[in-house]
């Protein structure tokens, strides 16, 4: 293979690992959107917390798994909270009111984040068994992030046969569609929100602790990726899920080549795609219902 | 006619007061006053498209920071312009913007109308960030001359002396807030209060939601432009962090809440407020952000109506209190 080929591949592969980290960002936001309307935007925030967690749970067992399965669930645990005292209260206020409340917990947590860890940027090294690159012939490619794209297809994995394949599946998609009529059947409805909210939550806190090694900590780290998925999510169609991942993957791919032919236009690149397809289907990819 | 004698009255106070604080005040809280006014302009304009016609938008800053940079670039690249065309400039500056982005901008509502502005003023934070050679890239553009307010062979303000700026900040934003509030009065006004209601119910009676919603995106996009000019003049530098960053977008939108968004004079208010809060947390702790994050939080889940319709329940209460007691009386 000509070198050419080989850095094209490397790079497709690279605009592959930041896209389905970016789906794990966006599918939590995707999914808690379909459900209850919300579209978080203290999304990226707990993302952002999830890797703080991370790096204080490696601090103390020194373990990057033990902090891959603990701090996200601490993140969700987190979610589940603000779901049940702050979300469910403005309910009834409509949908500003409960954009606006996610709008204060985004500032809220940014400043808590800021007094307990300071504003530095924290470094969390690789795990070893993770670090170094692996050959596919003439392509080199880091291990983690080849780590990254695995993770997310897993996650995926269980999202879908969770989903699709049980009965948990069944009242959550039926939530999605008509939620007062499930609730008339006698499903306890804020019980199934909750725990969608947190596992929306879960999935954030999974791409922080992923991301955090790439990244390093720091509070402005959920800045660009945060923009991303909220782009992703509008672009693939608010919540669903199919079109964030399609959406996710273009857009890492668009960013990926975007950086290696017109460095200082990557970030336009990005608006302009969604611009073009929000210009040609305002609901996006595969958005069904339109808000009125 | 008793309210309108009332009305006249208050207007008139309100006049002398602003003709006489920067004597009473002094030099230091009369910049707080501008920093105020500038950013009450820039809440009723967001309150136009939030409180009027139901539209949240989280780029507004775009507005803003495009009127500043109008200002500032016309400023440094031609020199000798006199002092309102440079204030016009920054409002066409962001009329354009709002020209550009309607036609997508118009077409949606709701959450997907917030996640579009976010999206583009995010872009234009960044392309402002990344065009070094136009935007000075992280700096932004400082030190670019202020002219004196001037009518050739007549007379000469200089704009450099803080008593001279003052009053033409507080003309300028005064008349952004007359025009903005003669907007709301008007049939048009009534007509984004319809599209907010019912938008379907709104496009049966023969309103033209799409034209409308794009209509007031231009007239808000403008009047925030005037306001980031004069805050480009009143502090003489810009910079993409201070005029275009996300929480430049979100501020307007905490004070027209807290304030309470279906009035008038409640994002004025609410931005008093905020900004009182910032002078004085500011001086005991050091993350401001975190107490307007905690009221903000506070304020929607429990003042939806903001300070405003808190004060209108109070006095409610008070009078049915007051009613009772005087029938009690009576019996």
């Amino acid at each position: 293979m000509s070198p050419v080929v080989v850095m094209y591949i490397t790079q497709a592969l690279h605009g592959l690992a930041y896209g389905m980290l970016l789906f794990l960002v966006a599918s939590g936001l995707t999914l808690v959107f379909g459900m209850m309307g919300i579209l978080n935007l203290a999304h990226a925030s707990l993302f952002m917390l999830s890797a703080y967690f991370c790096y204080t749970v490696l601090l103390v067992t020194g373990n990057f798994w033990m902090a891959l399965i603990i701090a996200p669930i601490v993140t969700a645990l987190l979610g589940i909270l603000v779901e049940r005292f702050l979300l469910r209260r403005v309910h009834l206020q409509g949908h500003i009111g409960e954009l606006l409340l996610t709008m204060g917990i985004m500032l809220v947590i940014l400043e808590t984040v800021k007094s307990f860890w300071g504003t530095e940027a924290l470094v969390i090294s690789m795990p070893p068994s993770l670090s170094g690159l692996v050959y596919f012939g003439a392509i080199r490619f880091p291990l983690y992030r080849l780590f990254i794209i695995l993770l997310s297809l897993v996650v995926l994995g269980i999202m879908i046969l969770v989903l699709f394949k049980t009965r948990l599946g069944k009242v959550v998609q039926a939530t999605v569609s008509n939620a007062s009529m499930v609730s008339a059947l006698g499903i306890n409805t804020p019980l199934v929100f909750m725990l969608v909210f947190g596992f929306g939550t879960w999935l954030a806190g999974v791409a922080g602790v992923a991301a955090a090694p790439l990244l390093s900590v720091f509070p402005g780290m959920a800045d660009q990726i945060g923009m991303d998925a909220f782009v992703v999510v509008v672009v693939g169609g608010l919540g669903s899920l199919g079109g964030a991942l399609l959406s996710s993957l273009v857009i890492g791919e668009l960013n990926a080549f975007g950086v290696l032919f017109i460095p200082r236009l990557a970030p336009v690149l990005l608006f302009a795609f969604m611009a073009i397809v929000l210009t040609i289907k305002p609901s996006g990819f595969f958005g069904e219902k339109d808000e009125e | 006619m008793k309210n309108n004698k009332r009305f006249l009255l208050i207007c008139l106070l309100i006049a002398v007061i602003l003709v006489v604080l920067p004597h009473v005040a002094g030099i230091v809280k009369t910049n707080v006053f501008i920093t105020f006014a500038i950013s009450a302009t820039f809440a009723v304009s967001l309150n136009l498209l939030l409180g009027y016609t139901g539209l949240l938008s989280f780029g507004h800053a775009m507005f803003f920071g495009a009127g500043a940079y109008t200002t500032a670039l016309v400023l440094t690249h031609i020199p000798g312009i006199p002092l309102i065309p440079t204030v016009l400039s920054g409002a066409a500056g962001a009329g354009l913007l709002a020209v550009i982005v309607c036609p997508l901008l118009a077409r949606v509502s709701g959450t997907t109308f917030a996640m579009l502005t976010l999206a583009f003023g995010q872009l234009l934070y960044v392309v402002c960030l990344k065009f070094r050679e136009v935007t000075g890239g992280e700096d932004g553009i400082a030190g670019f001359p202020i002219p004196p307010f001037a009518i050739p062979g007549v007379f000469s303000l200089n704009m450099k002396d803080p008593f001279n700026f003052y009053y033409f900040a507080i003309i300028v934003l005064g008349i952004c807030l007359i025009l903005m509030w003669y907007i709301t009065m008007t049939p048009f006004g009534n007509t984004l209060i319809a599209i907010r209601d019912n938008p379907r119910r709104a496009s049966f009676l023969g309103i033209k939601v799409q034209h409308s919603k794009a209509a007031i995106l231009f007239l808000s996009g403008t009047f925030a432009g005037v306001a980031g000019s004069v805050f480009a003049l009143f502090h003489n530098v810009v910079s993409a962090d201070a005029v275009l960053n996300i929480h430049v977008s979100f501020s307007p939108i905490m004070m027209s809440y807290v304030g309470g968004l279906g009035s008038f004079i409640g994002p004025i208010i609410g931005s008093g407020f905020i900004g009182l809060l910032d002078e004085f947390t500011s001086r005991y702790i050091q993350r401001v952000d975190l107490v307007n994050g905690v009221i903000f939080i506070l304020a929607v889940m429990f003042a939806p109506e903001g300070i405003f319709g808190l004060w209108w329940k109070f006095r409610n209460w008070l009078s049915v209190g007051m009613g009772k007691r005087k029938s009690q009386e009576k019996s």
